[in-house]
């Protein structure tokens, strides 16, 4: 084998030069390839608008409700290619996508959220004990599981969003700007059950984040995207010590603000 | 007007209000899942008698046979009307779902005028029409059959709500993008609601052609169906029945005290000035939910 090809089999997802289509005439990303391996944390970084959402609904499948398409490329998980497939038969497979904005179900309870992702096969028995796992992993949840989840605190929604995810048995695990809106010791708790699900359960993690710093405090390897493409890809410790992501993500830099922070990374892109 | 009257007015319009709300169960259904007012209830309702009255007395089935095979038929043909006119347009405007479900309206108008024609049939249920008294009050047996039919409907949606499949129903009415990201099928759930509706229909299509005969008229009951669903809130079953009950109360004691002075006609006025006022004051009706704030 190449090390090309080593590297493939070693990951569980693999994405090759993909390109993304809105509506026929929108190219959202321009050829992005990127690997997550087995029982790997990854994150994916970038500026707003960069394709880190489209990046992940090309993975999940969720790009065909947008009205956005696989114009080339191809995805595969697991060995197997899932570039056309229905987003559901991904679920099936393993690939769980949790959503921006923590979508929870508003008029449902957390237990019923919890039970509206698992599996329609799944019987009473496992759904009982499947439920009290996730519990374990998130107390807060667990105190509140018969309550309204639209008027659940949103660091217990997004806790919510992610537990709904494992419902469906994932062993792969997306992840959209999970501390967005956050308070920083929530993203901290938050991102320390990520990690801890990802060791105990070896569940491969790709995490997409504005938040650079706190994203590569948990990930081995991190890729930045910028402008639809992949600029750099490197280990979680190199992107900590390279100056750009520390000029424009990590906060360091004259800027003093988020806002002169995203005003200057527009002027100054790596590619443009 | 002595209290009886008045007593007996009120009973009576409670058991058409029920009525009422046994056709907009079907449209809270569809409500629920679609995010659209569904306008083909009522030719859904007037088609699922047609079936009815064809198994039965076109086929010469009995009707304890014609009636669930006719609830079968239209369950299915509720789910193929997603499956062909609704599925392609999932993402799309929700006015664009609106304006298909007048075309399957008029659709389905216009195939019942050419299969069936235009002259009023009975059903038959074998229901007598002697008036029963309960006490002093006269009331009506197929009102009372009908109004069972509507609480024991509810009843039913309430505990179907509540199983493992009811509860995914309820979350593709929360969010279909969170709903296909966890692997829920939406499309299936949308084509369940209307089969379900379909099967509501069937049931209001049997008792009100029962009343009024079965016709073309059958489909105009969408009117004070819509009527009853928007002031239950379009999403709440509860609020659909609670509505059919103050509803049909107003209508039934307001047109005995108005038609005197207005020459009749005035049961129309009070549907028009009530659905009026709900859409002005509280558009989110007596039950229904209004987004959460997300802080
Ligand atoms: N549904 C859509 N239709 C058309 N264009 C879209 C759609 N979603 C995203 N885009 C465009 O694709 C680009 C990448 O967006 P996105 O992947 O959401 O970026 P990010 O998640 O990195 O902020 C942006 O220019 C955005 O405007
Ligand atoms: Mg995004």
């Amino acid at each position: 084998m190449t090390p090309a090809l080593e590297k493939e089999a070693a990951s569980i997802l693999s994405m090759n030069s993909i390109e993304v289509l809105y509506d026929n005439v929108m190219l959202a990303i321009k050829g992005v390839s990127i690997q997550v391996p087995r029982g790997g944390m990854v994150a994916l970084l970038g500026s707003n608008g960069a394709g880190k959402s489209t990046t992940l609904k090309a993975i999940s499948g969720l790009l065909k409700v947008e009205r956005g398409r696989i114009s080339r490329g191809e995805i595969s998980f697991d060995g197997s290619v899932i570039t056309g497939l229905p987003a559901q038969q991904r679920v099936e497979m393993g690939i769980c996508h949790v959503i921006e904005g923590r979508r929870v179900f508003e008029h449902l309870t957390p237990d019923e959220n919890l039970e509206a992702a698992a599996p329609v096969s799944m019987n009473r028995a496992t759904l009982k004990a499947e439920k009290q796992r996730i519990y374990e992993y998130f107390p807060r949840l667990a105190e509140r599981k018969n309550s309204q989840a639209g008027y659940l605190s949103g660091g217990e929604q997004q806790m919510l969003a992610i537990g709904r995810a494992l419902m469906t048995q994932p062993r792969l695990l997306m992840l959209d700007e999970p501390s967005l809106g956050l308070a920083p010791f929530l993203v901290t708790e938050i991102f320390g059950i990520i990690r801890r699900i990802n060791k105990e359960q070896g569940l491969s993690v790709l995490l997409v984040e504005q938040n650079a710093l706190a994203a590569l405090e948990i990930v081995s390897d991190g890729y930045l995207i910028e402008n639809g493409r992949v600029v750099m890809h490197d280990t979680a410790q190199a992107l900590k010590s390279n100056s750009d992501i520390q000029e424009f993500y990590l906060g360091g830099g004259s800027a003093t603000n988020f806002h002169e922070i995203k005003h200057y990374s527009r002027r100054k892109r790596w590619l443009s | 007007m002595d209290l009886i009257l008045l007593a007996e007015l009120a009973v009576n319009g409670v058991l058409t209000g029920l009525l009422y709300s046994l056709f907009a169960i079907g449209l809270v259904l569809i409500y629920k899942a679609s995010s659209v007012p569904n306008l083909s209830q009522g030719g859904l309702t007037m088609a699922g008698a047609y079936v009815v009255l064809a198994l039965a007395h076109d086929m010469g089935l009995p009707l304890w046979v014609a009636i669930p095979l006719a609830a079968v038929v239209m369950f299915v043909f509720g789910m193929g009307i997603e499956r062909v006119a609704l599925r392609r347009l999932a993402g799309r405007p929700v006015v664009m779902i609106l304006m298909m479900t007048l075309g399957i309206d008029i659709f389905l108008r216009g195939t019942t005028l050419a299969i069936w024609g235009g002259t009023s049939r009975s059903v038959d249920l074998g229901v007598s029409y002697e008036p029963l008294f309960v006490g002093d009050i006269l009331v009506s047996r197929i009102h009372l059959l009908g109004a069972a039919v509507a609480i024991l409907l509810f009843v039913v949606f309430v505990l179907f709500f509540r199983t493992r499949l009811g509860i995914r129903l309820r979350a593709i009415a929360d969010d279909y993008m969170a709903s296909w990201s966890v692997g829920i099928s939406v499309e299936r759930g949308v084509g369940l609601s209307w089969g379900l509706a379909s099967i509501v229909a069937v049931s209001a299509g049997i008792i009100w052609g029962e009343i009024q005969g079965v016709d073309q008229s059958l489909s105009l009951l969408l009117l004070k169906g819509l009527t009853v669903a928007v002031l239950g809130g379009l999403d709440s079953i509860f609020g659909a029945v609670l509505a059919g009950i103050i509803l049909g109360i107003i209508e039934n004691v307001g047109s005995a005290y108005l038609d005197p002075f207005v020459g009749g006609g005035s049961r129309d006025l009070i549907m028009a000035a009530v659905l009026i006022l709900t859409v002005m004051l509280r558009p989110h009706g007596l039950f229904g939910r209004t987004d959460i704030e997300r802080v």
